[in-house]
């Protein structure tokens, strides 16, 4: 089996290799772990117009290409997202990290994917290019399910837009895996709420991961939390209502319901 | 140095130009009738040299190092989902592949057995039928005293039953090698393997060879920790290369393959009743343990032996009954791992221990240390103790480790969200073969034309630095530089015999033959420099790096002078050494043929200081301490490495390591999902030597390469029962566990 990979370096070279076949990647971490990985390949990498990080509009637009090494580092991402550095800091491994890129976390689409919870919280946004241009739709309405994107027939996803939350707005993230490298997330909670003034909250937006077919938003326990101060007693709460709100299943890594259990009690993380 | 820069050559750096490649197909099943192995497409597809099934298998087609029962390529049934049902030789690993893929197999499913309980149940499947005695592979029984009526008499008795899992070795190297026809119808081959003598003798009755016409080399290994004691590839890529036309042939697993094929840790069920005196003096011992063999019994038996010998821990218990049986299942086969049946036997006594503490009111360390085994008196299996004994000097020197004296402060300096607690152990592991198998080696030194010296090593290095050992010892004993010892790597045709590198001995066995063999080395050089140097006494002589010196004269020669004047027959001293054993065995555990009991133990403590979180019950295993005593410490990196590493791999048992064998097949099946401690998983992990000195061992010392394995699994046990509560009885400890033990959440 002889391998072709190309490595186009612009997107106007890319295309015709979409209409070919080929499978495109994007790091790889995910793609060549797989058994019977595909024989003919585009790598993105070399495309600059996937590369950068940088703020647009009162959004971080991060370029798919964009290693999760180098988003730890980058400036805008320490400082003004570290829901998503905390999460990018536990993603796979110092290896998996230096090649992996946030591209292509998304379009593996894994409910497990670390760098989505985060996303979600924040809103995020993903953008698509094909030959026809390009679009942006929401991440939640993106990701459809396990491995199953929005992702049309010669597109690929060329940005991803988070909302910068403003300064103060509480941003945390935790990841509960089997171990602390190379492991993949249990149960992960991202959560970016905004308080006011005497520390109720005015807004919550809390993402879960791996307890669900995709990473879940969490309205009833967003709802709940807000208006109310992060208090013992309203974070049991809002975990027995996030309880509610997903769907684990069983497997190698935990059961079911242990998922859940834990699932409820990570926001009391976040008590004052 | 050489394995630092990468110039190391393993055996699966070895890819002769032009080479085959040979590959197995497996059954797939737990348990199956074959009907047919259809071969006929794969056989066609270009690049195929030859497709193989049990049929074409010369000579008796079993393998098995004790035992034979297992097959090179099953003929009739399948046992378990990894046996070989056909074997294909190609010109490439893609021609290889595609073969593998077109082979089809008739396979009538056969009901399995999945749990050596209900192996032993009436009416069970039979793994091998028509065997008499069923699934029941062995049964013994050792004993000390009379335990049924020392319980009457105990103040406390407690009872646990225990489960320790199957551990899978994930050594980096997968097995592998090369192996080609020698013009008189000999095999020579290059494998990654323990125990390149036997190999000779295993592919010899498996195919029906002359084993004298069979060669052997092994390299370094890429890690081996018991699961390349035994045959993997060895006959399979002997059988490849007898149709390999004379071309080397290459085969080696891939991690999927190793995982379902190779041998794993035995799991095991041990029930224990542990009694003792109101003061906390042990006086009675009745354990029943239970392995699961898997379909073949490979070293289960000896495993079995080894367990039953540990089984009362290194305690003085009066009264002992301890009762084994193996039982075979279509589970993955067991096999060797360090620590071989010691670390099953340890969790259980050790928890035993904990909970005879607990009911006592006794601090889990005095209770220990009370009970030590000193020199003289007799283990569980009726062996005395022979100097050193350092249980207790081990016990000791962890206890006066701050982990474990300061432990009350760092509890209750515990984070929010996290409680903590500490535990300790003790251990012991028999070094050597035991009675009944001459544990022994030959040793190989040569003086080179140049003037240095080349050792022919026996016992293969598996990463433990038995080679970088025997150098260093081969250095101080003829007083020269290291750079000065060439270390050659087994080779069954330029080495001399010896046993496997396996049960802590190889440093112990071969050192011992090596020092004699330097010894008959030192008179050679000092008697052949006499006639150079005209000195008519050859004792006056001195040897020097590089050089004999006759101190009453200033004269000296050089010793690449006299390398270079002497033949080679005279420019080799052989020696040989076999370990001594028991001198009046215990009459007890007569079921055992081989490697029961045994004369030497080493001896280990560890603690270990965990924390739990209370919202995800995840345990960081944060410190970890552990003390042996192996005689006198020749090398105390070495010595503190192998702790190291064992001491990680008894943090992964305890804690992470789980293949998820559902109905014989393992769904942890790469290491991907099958997960074993990270570097971020682990503490600084501290060893601390206790000094003792063994003397029989050459420069005092013990073999120690397995005893560090067995401390952490009690020991982060007890720690979790310190923190949580949680009375662990099973392995490894899930989070689940450990949060439900805190009620689930926090209240």
């Amino acid at each position: 089996m002889n391998a072709d990979v190309r490595c186009p370096g612009s997107l106007a070279e890319l295309w015709p290799l979409l209409e070919d076949g080929f499978a495109v990647m994007a790091g790889g971490t995910d793609l060549l772990a797989r058994r019977g990985a595909p024989g003919r390949v585009a790598c993105l990498e070399r495309i600059a117009g996937l590369q950068g990080i940088r703020e647009e509009e009162g959004l971080l637009r991060m370029g798919a290409c964009e290693t999760h090494s180098r988003l730890l580092r980058h400036p805008l991402t320490a400082s003004g997202l570290p829901v998503l550095a905390r999460a990018l800091s536990v993603l796979g491994s110092p290896l998996v990290r230096n090649m992996g890129t946030i591209g292509g976390n998304i379009v593996t689409a894994s409910p497990a994917g670390d760098t989505l919870p985060p996303l979600y919280a924040l809103d995020a946004v993903v953008e698509l290019a094909s030959r026809q241009g390009t679009r942006r739709v929401p991440l939640d309405g993106f990701i459809l399910g396990p491995g199953r994107t929005a992702l049309g027939e010669g597109e690929i996803v060329s940005a991803v837009l988070a909302r910068i939350p403003a300064a103060g707005e509480v941003q945390h993230f935790e990841k509960v895996g089997r171990r602390k490298a190379l492991a993949i997330s249990v149960v992960s909670l991202a959560a970016v709420l905004r308080l006011d003034g005497s520390g109720t909250v005015a807004s919550a937006r809390l993402a879960l991961g791996s307890v669900g077919p995709t990473v879940l938003r969490c309205p009833r326990a967003e709802a709940m939390l807000t208006g109310r101060r992060l208090d013992r007693e309203t974070l049991l709460a809002v975990g027995e209502t996030l309880r509610e709100e997903i769907s684990p299943i069983d497997d190698l890594r935990a059961t079911a319901a242990y998922r859940r259990t834990v699932a409820g009690n990570l926001p009391l993380r976040l008590a004052v | 140095m050489s394995k630092a820069v990468g110039a190391e050559r393993f055996s699966t750096d070895i890819a002769p130009p032009g080479c085959l490649w040979a590959g197995a197909r497996r059954a797939g099943v737990p348990h199956a009738r074959v009907v047919a192995v259809h071969t006929r497409e794969a056989r066609a597809l270009p690049g195929v040299v030859a497709v193989l099934t049990g049929a074409d298998v010369p000579g008796a087609n079993l393998q098995g190092i004790v035992h034979k029962d297992q097959p090179v390529l099953v003929t009739d049934t399948v046992r378990h989902a990894g046996d070989a049902v056909a074997l294909v030789l190609a010109e490439s690993r893609e021609a290889l592949a595609g073969a593998l893929s077109l082979i089809r197999t008739e396979l009538v499913p056969l009901p399995g057995v999945f749990d050596p309980e209900q192996a032993l149940a009436p009416g069970a499947p039979l793994v091998h039928s028509g065997r008499e005695g069923g699934n029941l592979l062995a049964h013994a029984l050792v004993e000390k005293g009379d335990a049924p009526s020392a319980f009457a008499g105990c103040d406390v008795v407690v009872e646990g039953r225990f489960e320790t899992p199957m551990q899978e070795h994930a050594f980096l190297e997968p097995p592998n090698g090369t192996a080609r026809m020698t013009r008189d119808g000999g095999i020579e081959m290059t494998a990654s393997t323990q125990a390149p003598f036997r190999d000779r003798f295993e592919i010899g009755h498996a195919l029906g060879l002359n084993p004298m016409r069979v060669r052997v080399r092994a390299p370094y290994l890429g890690g081996g920790f018991g699961g390349k004691d035994g045959a993997t590839v060895q006959c399979l890529l002997a059988l490849a290369a007898l149709h390999g036309g004379g071309r080397w042939v290459k085969m080696c697993w891939s991690r999927g393959e190793t995982f379902l094929a190779g041998y794993k840790r035995h799991a095991a069920r041990v029930r224990v009743r542990l009694g003792a005196s109101r003061q906390g003096t042990l006086q009675a011992l009745d354990c029943a343990m239970l392995f699961d063999s898997g379909p073949y019994a490979h070293l289960a038996v000896e495993i079995m032996a080894l367990a039953m010998e540990h089984a009362g821990g290194p305690y003085l218990i009066p009264h002992t009954r301890i009762e084994g049986s193996c039982a075979y299942t279509n589970n993955p086969v067991g096999g060797a791992f360090r620590g071989f049946g010691v670390a099953q036997a340890s969790f259980a006594v050790e928890r035993a221990m904990d909970s005879l503490a607990q009911r006592l009111g006794m601090d889990p360390a005095e209770l220990r240390l009370k009970n030590a085994l000193r020199p003289g008196d007799l283990n569980c299996a009726g062996v005395p103790m022979e100097s050193p004994a350092g249980a207790a000097e081990c016990l000791e020197a962890v206890m006066a480790h701050p982990a474990w004296k300061e432990r009350d402060a760092w509890k209750a300096q515990a984070p929010a969200c996290k409680r903590r607690g500490v535990g300790i152990a003790a251990s012991f592991n028999a070094m050597g073969y035991g009675r009944g198998l001459p544990d022994a080696a030959a040793a190989k030194l040569e003086l080179t034309k140049g003037g240095t010296f080349r050792v022919f090593n026996s016992v293969p290095d598996m990463g433990q630095g038995n080679a970088a050992a025997f150098a260093l010892m081969a250095a101080e004993a003829l007083n020269q530089e290291t750079a000065a010892i060439e270390v050659v790597q087994p080779d069954t045709r330029l080495c001399l015999p010896a046993g496997s590198s396996s049960a802590s001995r190889t440093t112990y066995t071969f050192g011992n033959a090596l020092l004699k063999a330097c010894g008959a080395m030192r008179e050679k050089l000092k008697a052949r420099a006499a006639l150079f140097l005209l000195a008519d006494e050859p004792d006056r002589l001195a040897i020097r790096p590089g050089a004999v010196v006759d101190e009453a004269t200033g004269r000296s020669v050089s010793l690449s002078q006299i390398g270079s004047m002497l033949q080679r027959d005279d420019r080799i001293c052989i020696d040989q050494f076999v370990m001594p054993v028991v001198e009046n065995p215990p009459d007890t555990g007569k079921e055992f043929r081989l490697g029961f009991p045994h004369r030497m133990y080493s001896h280990g403590a560890c603690v270990c200081a965990v924390e739990a979180d209370e919202l995800t019950g995840q345990v960081e295993l944060v410190r970890c301490v552990t003390a042996v005593e192996c005689g006198r410490v020749f090398d105390s990196l070495g010595v503190e490495r192998q702790v190291q590493g064992a001491a990680a791999q008894g943090a992964g048992f305890a804690l992470l390591e789980d293949l998820h064998v559902e109905e014989g097949l393992i769904r942890a099946d790469g290491l991907d999902r099958y997960l074993i401690p990270t570097a971020l998983d682990l503490p600084p992990l501290e060893c601390v030597s206790v000094e003792g000195d063994e003397p029989t061992g050459p420069h005092g010392l013990k073999g120690m390469g397995e005893v560090g394995v067995h401390g952490p699994a009690p020991a982060v046990a007890q720690a979790l029962e310190d923190a949580v509560g949680l009375v662990a009885r099973r392995l490894p400890v899930n989070p689940q566990e450990v949060l439900e033990a805190m009620g689930g959440e926090k209240p």
